[in-house]
């Protein structure tokens, strides 16, 4: 009994090791299957920065020309600066309205303002009037001040809603500064009528600013039902690490197709079969040496999201922890790739097929599963599709861990269905060579 | 399989009422599917054990098939194959432990070195240790690649590749060799060396089964021979038996009077 089993696993061990040499032999593949998710995974994310900015992770540049050059500016500039706006000003005495109208819609910038001239004092002058208003004067429409905004066509909804949302509250607290301020002084005039010390107004000039600014009421942001603290914001490198690493890890599933195909169209297959060794000891000894790839697949783009993004300007990779469930993740979703891959050395009939078909679906269900765009960002009936993607567990099992912060026991069931996965299709692949026989 | 094994066949432990025939087919039936015939048709062949058949045919005669359902890479529509007095069905392990097959087309590793390619097999013929080291050790040698045991195999001529190729089909000392053509494609020097060594393997015991469309090299090698056509044993017996019976004076002419002068090019 344990002789058979020593037996069995030295023969798994053989077929592991002559597979590693056989990779190690074809430099150009083994470079290929490292190089191509290290350049993806830079690639996407640089190219995606601008979900940055989507998500309030970096600061939208604002396109200024104050032809007013009063308060109103340096008002308005002091306001959005707290916020995620940043702006560009420009001088005012080359550049007009129709400049800033032609570099927003160029797509040079996302935001552009003008501040008309003589906007500060007609702000002033109508603020006054709204007072006099209130004490009776007479009834005449108060002028609102109009600022020229200027939104390029291009941006995502969600972009341009979060930038006029926060441009509307700066005017919104500028214009009650100015209210408070007006109403102030209109207490202080009548109170200095009545003969009233100045102590006891309530609107004490000086401290308007700070008053109009205090917060009575807000949103406190919980994280929902993560059980672990020290979570990491959403960003493009936390979403983009695993999730290419996850696509490169499939990826293998080409060349784990490729070798069976090759023995298979050599005397390898039949030679292998007439020896007294089982199918399955084999696809487990194949499996073993393309997961040990695929481990280091993992560990190089972790290494690249950690090290070499900071100096691209990315932010950095971090797994500060759950290192055990990320690396089980990886193992997990290293054995339903291998398993894909065996299911299409099997299934298919030739290299051109499997090599086309392999791409094909792996590229389609990294789509699907959400290693492109987000599952939650796409249309009901694809997020409804989503769930049978292979990459979907593992690009789900990963953000549990690295995003919400979950324990190992929240996605075993990712897990587990990554290995039903890879049972099932090596199950098919050895059922498929059987009925061929 | 612990021990060294290289080149030891010949000695089984069968009893002696099972060792009579080392294969014995009965009424073979093959179809491959959209195919208009049978590649097998009542396919029936004896080979005694120590024997050197040769089975001989023209192309497409059936001759692969009949090699594969023999060793039973696949399993006949219908028929019965007993190698050395057992199923495949009930003692599939039992035989494959005592069977070497050298297929048609190379099965070797081009990126792997000869040793490496010999290490991997015997490992999985489940030769261990001293005894693994020991067998591969004699595989070089009786493939003459003890020089070149570090080179990889796809930087070897043809004649080499045939000789590791079927030095690999010996590494776990069968007691019956099937070859399927294993000398296409080589120069005179190598197909000299083969045919030597594998008449030395089978005076020390080992029975033979050789498929090949070569009638001289059938003549020279076996003790009988199998001329197959259209997936059926047409005549067999030693050549010189089957020259006697047919009044013909070679056995190309006999060949080409049982098979036909029509070209196969299916």
């Amino acid at each position: 009994m344990f002789l058979g089993y020593l037996t069995v696993m030295m023969k798994i061990f053989a077929t592991t090791a002559k597979e590693l040499l056989l990779l190690l032999r074809d430099r150009t593949g083994l470079l290929v299957l490292f190089l191509m998710p290290a350049i993806l995974v830079v690639v996407i994310t640089l190219v995606q920065e601008n979900v940055m900015e989507l998500t309030g992770q970096k600061k939208t540049q604002v396109l200024l020309l104050d032809l007013d050059q009063g308060e109103l500016g340096e008002l308005l500039r002091k306001q959005l600066e707290k916020g995620n706006l940043e702006f560009v000003v420009w001088d005012e005495k080359r550049h007009d309205v129709a400049d800033i109208q032609a570099a927003v819609a160029d797509g040079g910038y996302q935001v552009g303002i003008v501040i008309p001239r003589d906007a500060s004092s007609r702000f002033k002058k109508e603020t006054a009037r709204l007072f006099q208003q209130g004490k009776g004067a007479e009834n005449k429409n108060i002028g609102t001040i109009s600022l020229d905004l200027f939104v390029d066509p291009g941006i995502m909804a969600g972009l341009r809603s979060g930038v006029t949302a926060q441009l509307q509250m700066a005017v919104t607290a500028i214009a009650l500064e100015a209210k408070l301020t007006m109403l102030s002084r209109s207490l202080q005039q009548t109170m200095n009528r009545r003969g009233a010390p100045r102590e006891i107004n309530p609107l004490d000039e000086d401290k308007l600013s700070a008053l109009s600014r205090q917060s009575l009421l807000t949103f406190t942001e919980s994280q929902g039902g993560s059980r672990a603290a020290g979570l990491f914001l959403f960003n493009p490198v936390q979403q983009n690490v695993p999730a290419w690493a996850l696509f490169g890890m499939f990826f293998t599933a080409i060349p784990i197709a490729g070798s069976i195909l090759q023995e298979r169209s050599s005397g390898i297959w039949i030679r292998l079969t007439a020896l007294p060794v089982s199918p399955l000891v084999l696809f487990f000894g194949k499996a073993l040496a393309y997961i040990g790839v695929c481990l280091c697949q993992f560990l190089l783009i972790v290494l690249i999201g950690a090290f070499l993004f900071p100096y691209i300007g990315l932010p950095s990779f971090t797994i500060s922890m759950n290192l055990p469930a990320v690396l089980f993740t990886v193992l997990f979703s290293s054995f339903a790739a291998c398993g894909y891959g065996i299911f299409l050395g099997i299934a298919c009939t030739s290299y051109e097929q499997a090599s086309t078909l392999g791409a094909t679906s792996v590229v389609a269900a990294a789509a699907i599963g959400g290693v492109m765009v987000p599952v939650y960002a796409m249309p009901h009936m694809m997020q409804r599709i989503s769930i049978i993607s292979p990459l979907n567990w593992g690009l789900t099992a990963f953000q549990d861990l690295l995003l919400r912060g979950y324990s190992l026991s929240a996605v075993l069931g990712d897990l587990g269905r990554l290995f039903l996965f890879f049972v099932v299709t090596v199950v098919l692949s050895w059922e498929i060579a059987r009925r061929r026989q | 399989m612990g021990e060294a094994t290289f080149m030891k066949a010949g000695n089984s432990s069968l009893p002696a009422s099972e060792m009579n025939f080392a294969v014995c087919a009965k009424a073979l039936v093959k179809w491959y599917k959209n195919t208009e015939s049978p590649a097998l048709d009542d396919f029936n062949l004896d080979v005694q054990q120590g024997e050197f058949f040769g089975l001989l045919g023209p192309n497409g005669a059936g001759k692969t098939t009949a090699i594969s359902i023999l060793t039973g890479l696949f399993p006949p529509d219908s028929g019965i194959v007993q190698i050395m007095g057992m199923g495949f069905r009930e003692k599939q392990k039992e035989i494959k432990q005592i069977l070497g097959l050298v297929p048609q087309n190379i099965g070797l590793y081009d990126k792997l070195t000869a040793r490496e390619n010999l290490t991997f097999f015997g490992k999985l013929c489940g030769i261990r240790g001293a005894n693994l080291a020991e067998s591969i050790q004699q595989g070089l040698v009786f493939a003459r690649l003890t020089e070149h045991a570090l080179q990889p195999v796809g930087t070897f001529s043809t004649g080499m590749k045939r000789r590791l190729n079927l030095a690999v089909g010996l590494l776990n000392a069968p007691q019956l060799l099937v070859l399927d053509e294993p000398c296409v494609g080589i120069d005179a020097q190598s197909r000299h060396l083969i045919h030597a060594q594998l008449k030395d393997l089978n005076q020390r015991g080992t029975t033979i089964l050789y498929t090949t469309h070569y009638i001289e090299e059938a003549r020279e090698l076996c003790s009988r021979i199998g001329i197959i056509d259209n997936g059926r044993i047409v005549e067999q017996g030693t050549p010189a038996a089957l020259l006697q019976q047919s009044g013909m004076s070679n056995l190309e002419e006999l060949f080409l009077h049982l098979t036909g002068k029509e070209l196969r090019d299916a």
